[in-house]
């Protein structure tokens, strides 16, 4: 018989205090206008036994501490502008991205991302694409989210108009029974600049592109299609020529040719090329190293590394083609004063924080617009955009909450148009640190939150499901992947076996 | 004398504003947040193009170095440029504040105009059936949140009445030329009438939603000075001379009733002239007040400590025109 022995006994305790599981809990931190949504999923979880927080953050404060990895699960979402995982699940997924904020990293999918960003084969794209979205889902470094819909409020007498995916409003082939003035009812506060180069803003792009117009456009449905340019085609992978339309002019007459193509492009490539300012744009332009004249009617656009043609074409959409003599001419303050572009619309006056009046360009390349005049008033607050499209003051609203679409359905002199969003919503969680570094805590997650009942209940079922970080108007989406489906069982076995108790 | 008074508060306004200035500099680089960050917002965005734009804006360089050209530029008259708007600071704001001023001058009329009667006839008819209507009114002014109230003025006037607009500062169909940023007195100085009623009716919505909160505060401050006043022994005196009774009101006992008034007043004033948020986002008021939230915001360090100096400045010229206002009231009270 031995005598007693203490760390026998401190053995057993340590033993049991591991068999003796507790629940997982952890604070969910969100934002203001996800309030709500987070309340509903405090509740799910608490179905099976999960204990959550919920803590609401001011959105950049959140994004800092986020980024210093002391949190776990974070309500974010992330805007795309290409219709391509180029902007949102390569920043959002590979390792170290600008946007990676779960911290997940597998060299498996930062190979593919590297390979479907530089190949100019869609194919190997496509397949590459499919295969990321494969790995993700099963990794589930978020709770994947969806997107909400892009709802418009419109006048029942606007006719040929479309609510578009990126938030464009394209008014050249609107017309207005009884009428020739719409005005829009805009969702920003103020517009960024008049200078196409000197902004990284939406709404700003979707006033200015009635002014200026780019080398292709976007279709509502994010199809791309000729507009300055006719034609187009690689030369190799890494240089890409580019035929311009003939015989287009710029609202002050000037003809619009290569020279103002290269300019464009100049003066965004360049630090200091905007009158000494630095253009934020020249990110959206990938690796292009410098625009050349081929001749009057065509430029080669160089790459520094292969470039896919899907993602220079998506690029160049964001770009708006500016006058060079003008500018050059004028002086930068006049072109300020009285931005010239060649787009249905002309610059009449305005101002960027209360409202901007254009007039038709009768001599638009692709036929003189049915509107005389179009005039976009910012109203930042969203009951009072749908007030002053009840009244009649308006014609056309953007961004239209969702508690708020009832108010316009039972009025038969306005209509609600809904587009599909660009915008992903989602829980990022904590990959590198507990509870969330085990892979199935993360995918209990996803099969425990109900997703269809909180975009039912919270948004009126404006918003659609994604099954991972892939946007269905986007390149490469796999529409036979489908979102993990609502199953709390398998939630409670997925925590059990990770050491959780479960309810 | 009296003048070297008033131009020493005035000299005043500079270490004053400076202080805050320094105070916002400060403040706005301790929260967190990166306006290069928040301006490239979502995408893809280089970390060489995070360095351009950042050492363009100076941000990349050291804090004490940033303030030395902060203020070196003070004395050259030089505010900065806008981080987000890229446009000299002086000229976004001088756009700006009339439209502030004017939505101020507004709502300080349509509160003293309902604030004035009532709060004189209340106090007259102190216990009466109007007395306790006004004093409930006025808790249900201050307490009614002018979202709201607001959103109700938009709904019953523009949607269903369809007397006024919802929201802006004129028909924006009406071109006019702007000289002195009031839309009021610029469409007098052009004679342009249909602009003139435009812009007046604009502005009575707004101007009601502050005015009205307003009066009920100032309407319950005139209420209890004038109490206090009607109880005086000069009154007595006067009514004694025969003096008629509403002259005896309004000009021996109002008059003296006043200053708690104005006390109130001018510091409402100062506030006022900062710009509502609220206010200005609902009736798509292009003001200060949604160009400081916004900066904020944005990080936009430049527009945020002009727009504080611009504060500090105004709510010592609205301290300082409450002081003047005093000696004239009372003209026992020296600057």
């Amino acid at each position: 018989m031995g005598g007693w022995k203490p760390w026998l006994v401190l053995a057993a305790l340590l033993g049991l205090s591991l068999a003796w599981s507790k629940p997982l809990a952890f604070v969910l931190d969100t934002v203001p206008y996800r309030v709500d949504e987070a309340q509903a999923i405090v509740a799910q979880l608490k179905q099976i036994g999960v204990d959550v927080q919920v803590r609401v953050w001011q959105p950049t404060i959140l994004r800092e501490e986020v980024l210093k990895g002391t949190r776990a699960a974070y309500m974010t979402d992330w805007g795309s502008a290409y219709f391509d995982p180029f902007d949102l699940a390569i920043p959002k997924l590979e390792t170290g991205g600008r946007g990676n904020f779960s911290f997940y990293s597998n060299p498996n999918v930062d190979n593919l991302f590297k390979l479907a960003s530089t190949t100019i084969q869609e194919a190997t794209r496509l397949t590459a694409y499919r295969s990321i979205q494969k790995q993700i889902f099963r990794d589930a470094p978020w709770v994947f989210g969806y997107v909400l819909d892009n709802l418009e409020g419109i006048s029942a007498n606007l006719e040929g108009y479309e609510a578009a995916a990126d938030n464009g409003i394209n008014l050249s082939r609107a017309s207005l029974r009884g009428g020739d003035t719409v005005t829009v009812g805009m969702r920003t506060n103020a517009l960024v600049s008049l200078d196409v180069a000197m902004h990284r803003d939406r709404d700003t792009e979707a006033v200015l592109r009635n002014i200026f117009d780019a080398l292709v456009l976007r279709t509502p449905e994010g199809k791309v299609q000729p507009l300055l340019a006719t034609s187009w085609r690689n030369e190799t992978s890494t240089r890409f020529l580019v035929t311009l339309r003939q015989g287009v002019r710029f609202h002050n007459g000037d003809p619009f040719s290569a020279d103002d193509v290269v300019y464009t492009f100049e003066r965004i490539l360049k630090e200091g090329g905007v009158n000494g300012q630095t253009s934020p744009r020249k990110g959206l332009l990938g690796p292009l190293e410098r625009v050349e004249k081929v001749s009057d009617t065509q430029v080669r656009f160089i790459y520094s590394a292969p470039f896919p043609p899907n993602l220079i074409l998506q690029s160049l959409v964001q770009f708006q083609i500016v006058p060079r003599r003008y500018i050059e001419q004028g002086g930068y303050a006049n072109f300020l004063a009285r931005p010239v572009g060649t787009g249905a619309f002309s610059f009449v006056r305005g101002r960027l924080d209360s409202e901007i009046v254009l007039e038709r360009n009768e001599n638009y390349f692709l036929g003189t617009p049915r509107l005389r005049r179009v005039i976009f008033r910012m109203m930042p607050e969203p009951s009072t955009r749908v007030a002053a499209l009840l009244s009649g003051e308006v014609q056309l609203i953007q961004a239209v909450p969702p508690d708020l679409v009832s108010r316009l359905e039972g009025n038969n002199q306005v209509r609600v148009l809904r587009g599909e969003g660009t915008r992903s919503y989602q829980i990022e969680l904590n990959t590198k640190q507990p509870p969330f570094n085990d892979i199935r805590v993360r995918q209990a997650l996803n099969y425990a939150i109900n997703w269809d009942a909180i975009l039912r209940e919270v948004y009126r079922g404006y918003a659609q499901r994604l099954s991972t970080a892939f946007l269905p108007t986007g390149f490469g989406y796999d529409p036979s992947l489908k979102p993990y489906p609502y199953d709390p069982d398998r939630a409670r076995t997925l925590l059990r076996q990770a050491g959780f108790e479960v309810r | 004398m009296k003048l070297v008074k008033i131009l020493e508060r005035l000299l005043s306004a500079i270490p004053v504003a400076l202080g805050v200035a320094l105070l916002a500099f400060f403040s706005m680089r301790l929260l967190p947040g990166d306006p290069v960050e928040i301006m490239l917002g979502d995408t893809q965005a280089s970390q060489a193009e995070l360095d351009a734009l950042r050492r363009e804006l100076g941000l990349d360089q050291p804090l004490h170095l940033q303030l030395w050209d902060f203020f070196t530029g003070l004395l050259r008259g030089d505010l900065g440029t806008s981080i987000v708007q890229r446009q000299d600071v002086v000229e976004i704001l001088a756009t700006t504040l009339p439209a502030t001023i004017e939505l101020t001058l507004a709502t300080l009329v349509v509160a003293v105009l309902i604030a004035v009667p009532v709060g004189i006839l209340s106090a007259v008819r102190q216990g009466s059936w109007l007395d306790r209507l006004v004093l409930s009114g006025a808790l249900l002014g201050v307490s009614m949140p002018a979202f709201w109230f607001g959103l109700l003025l938009i709904l019953l006037f523009a949607v269903e009445l369809r007397w006024l607009p919802t929201s802006g500062q004129m028909d924006p169909a009406i071109d006019l030329h702007r000289i002195t940023g009031f839309l009021l007195l610029d469409s007098l100085l052009a004679w342009n009438w249909q602009a003139f009623l435009s812009a007046l009716k604009h502005l009575l919505l707004p101007a009601f939603t502050l005015g009205i909160v307003f009066s009920a505060v100032l309407a319950r401050v005139i209420r209890s000075s004038m109490v206090e006043v009607l109880r005086m022994e000069y009154l007595t005196a006067a009514r004694a001379k025969g003096v008629p009774e509403w002259q005896v009101i309004l000009k021996h006992a109002f008059r003296n009733a006043l200053i708690p008034a104005v006390t109130v007043t001018g510091l409402h004033l100062g506030e006022l002239l900062g710009g509502n948020m609220i206010v200005e986002t609902i009736f798509s008021w292009p003001g200060l007040g949604r160009l400081v939230v916004s900066s904020i915001f944005a990080k936009d360090y430049v527009v945020v400590q002009a727009a504080v100096m611009l504060y500090a400045i105004t709510y010592v010229l609205a301290n300082l025109l409450v002081d003047i206002l005093y000696t004239v009231l009372n003209p026992k009270v020296e600057l």
